[in-house]
């Protein structure tokens, strides 16, 4: 099978020849572009931007490819000051919104100036490249985080009790940000849309606070609707340690569903747990080698816990009588630093296609 | 080099304890950096800093321990090369998760010739607010009482006894097995308790207590 046939299968859990994999590498392709690229580059050049998952690809051989560039796109241009270091990940350092009158001040930026304007455009470039190799993504922050990257995770959930109103505010505008972003991605070529919905995340929110502040119809509801009348394959991201699976599989219908495992977290759910909970009937999960393990583990280490991964999913997928809903991916962001092991992704792939092969239970 | 986590939500009163606690252990002879939250309750004022001999670093707010992972850990790389602290105090966000930060501290290892350990996860829970607390950000407060070590009921100074006695007792249903202990940085009540468990007391790596964990959760699938 090709990349695309195995992915479709997974997708459909139909026989595919294996499990199929995407440790999810983004900034850290760029180290093979040469060492003369710093991340402040790569994510404010579309052309590197997409020539980085293009080598990430003729390099890694990966099933899919998702442009994730980084969560601190929106606030970046909305506004918000990013610090950029030359080799982690940009993160916000000043916040947009500092009282709460500065929520109803959030205006839509200009989406093709400033980063979003290279996330979408660098996501035009990669998709035309591998759209015939691999399913290509685009990969875009939800209302919440977007508005929790813009004026703090704590006060917004200070404000969510205090003053609703001014939050809703804010969310609003997030969600017609988003609304303009898919639509413009929509003209990119890419056949998925991943969607980063963190904060649906019971460390954090209950069922009542998330479907209000993101999981209902104004926010993430209005936005999945777009996503599929626009014809994408709508899948979500949440790398938190407590996630609503029940509100973002069953609720939202993701045609991917990507999640990290926290083994030290109570009820942090297992592949294999996850798998014989039923939510692999209803989409294709992926998840959850933990990303510290591309720094700090040895080749031999990850190669061991990618196959041990390999095996728990299919043991649980062959008692659950599913085929290849099962993606071996990361959970989180392979980390895009200076001294993440390429070795090491290129182990979780090549072990993917020795130990993840699918045959009869 | 040690790494010290002091927890606790927005307003309680994190920043006030930790600049007190770097400046008493500097005192005791400690050479101490601290990092604190950029977006937190207070800056760090740079003239307190120097005349206590104190090295302070800033780190993001964000919510997500894999995003600023690497930040952290090139903070504390830079730390190790320059000042070479024997303890670092971090001032968390008050959404991040613990093991997520000693996850983060222990990349550090990768990228340079050091070796983290971890003084036990304090978490500072404010007596003064804490029924609003429970109402508006409940989960938070429980993830962070959770996973702490040692948890103290601070600004016991300005709590009435009956809101103390009610931290307490919300500490021991979410985490039996934590120490409670009291804190005021007006009357300096706990902080030579605070002073032993940094420099004296040493908590799991992650990547120990997840090996330990995996290696459970195998011999019980296995019975």
């Amino acid at each position: 099978m090709n990349h695309i046939e195995r992915a479709m299968a997974a997708l459909t859990d139909g026989e595919a020849d294996r499990l199929t994999t995407y440790p999810i590498a983004c900034g850290v392709n760029r180290k093979l572009l040469g060492d003369n690229v710093t991340y402040a580059e790569w994510c404010r050049d579309p052309k590197l931007f997409a020539d980085a998952f293009v080598a990430g690809q003729k390099y890694f051989d990966f099933d899919f490819a998702i442009g994730l560039m980084d969560l601190s796109v929106m606030a970046g241009d909305l506004g918000a000051h990013v610090r950029m270091d030359d080799e982690n990940t940009p993160f916000v350092d000043k916040y947009i919104v500092n009282d709460l009158e500065d929520y109803e001040k959030l205006e839509v930026p200009d989406i093709k100036a400033g980063r979003t304007g290279v996330l979408i455009e660098g996501t035009r470039l990669f998709t035309e490249k591998l759209k015939d190799e691999v399913i290509c993504a685009a990969f875009l922050e939800g209302p919440l985080l977007a508005l929790t990257q813009s004026a703090g995770a704590e006060r917004v959930f200070m404000d969510m009790f205090t003053n609703p109103s001014a939050v809703h505010a804010g969310l609003e505008t997030m969600t017609e940000f988003d609304v303009q972003m898919v639509e413009a991605f929509s003209e990119t070529g890419a056949p998925g849309l991943v969607w980063d919905y963190l904060w649906g995340n019971y460390s954090c929110l209950g069922d009542k606070e998330y479907d209000e502040f993101e999981g209902g119809s104004k926010y993430a509801g209005k936005l999945n609707k777009l996503a599929v009348d626009l014809g994408f394959a709508n899948c979500v991201h949440n790398c938190a340690d407590l996630p609503h699976l029940d509100t973002q599989i069953k609720k939202f219908k993701p045609a991917i569903y990507s999640m990290a495992y926290y083994p030290l977290i109570p009820d942090s759910p297992s592949a294999g747990e996850t798998i014989e909970k039923g939510y692999a009937d209803e989409c294709l999960l992926a998840g959850n080698i933990d990303p510290q393990f591309f720094i700090r583990a040895s080749e031999e280490k990850i190669s061991k816990v990618t196959a041990d991964l390999c095996q728990e999913v299919k043991t649980a997928l062959c008692k659950k009588g599913l085929n290849s809903r099962y993606c071996i991916a990361s959970g989180c962001e392979v980390p895009p630093d200076r001294v993440t092991k390429l070795e090491n992704i290129k182990a979780v792939v090549d072990v993917t296609k020795e130990e993840g092969v699918l045959g009869d239970c | 080099m040690k790494v010290s986590q002091i927890a606790g939500f927005l307003g309680s009163g994190k920043t006030t304890a930790l600049m007190k606690i770097g400046e008493g252990l500097v005192k005791k002879g400690c050479r101490i950096a601290i990092v604190v939250n950029d977006v937190g309750e207070i800056s760090i004022d740079s003239k307190f800093v120097e005349a206590n001999g104190l090295e302070a670093r800033e780190i993001a707010g964000g919510c997500i321990c894999c995003q600023i992972a690497g930040s952290f850990a090139e903070t504390l790389v830079k730390l190790h090369e320059g000042f070479n602290p024997e303890i670092v105090i971090v001032e968390p966000s008050g959404v991040a998760i613990p093991w997520g930060l000693k996850r983060a501290a222990e990349y550090s290892e990768a990228k340079s010739d050091m070796s983290i350990e971890h003084a036990p996860v304090i978490t500072l829970v404010d007596a003064t607010r804490i029924d609003m607390l429970m109402k508006a950000v409940r989960r938070l407060v429980e993830t962070q009482i959770r996973e702490a070590d040692v948890c103290f009921v601070n600004k016991v100074d300005a709590a009435k006894a009956e809101d103390i006695a009610k931290t307490e007792e919300l500490i021991r249903n979410i985490n039996p097995r934590a120490e409670i202990a009291h804190l005021s940085s007006v009357t300096m009540e706990g902080m030579d308790l605070i002073y032993d468990i940094i420099v004296n007391r040493i908590s799991p790596r992650y990547d120990d207590a997840v090996e330990e964990e995996l290696l459970r959760k195998e011999y019980d699938k296995r019975g």
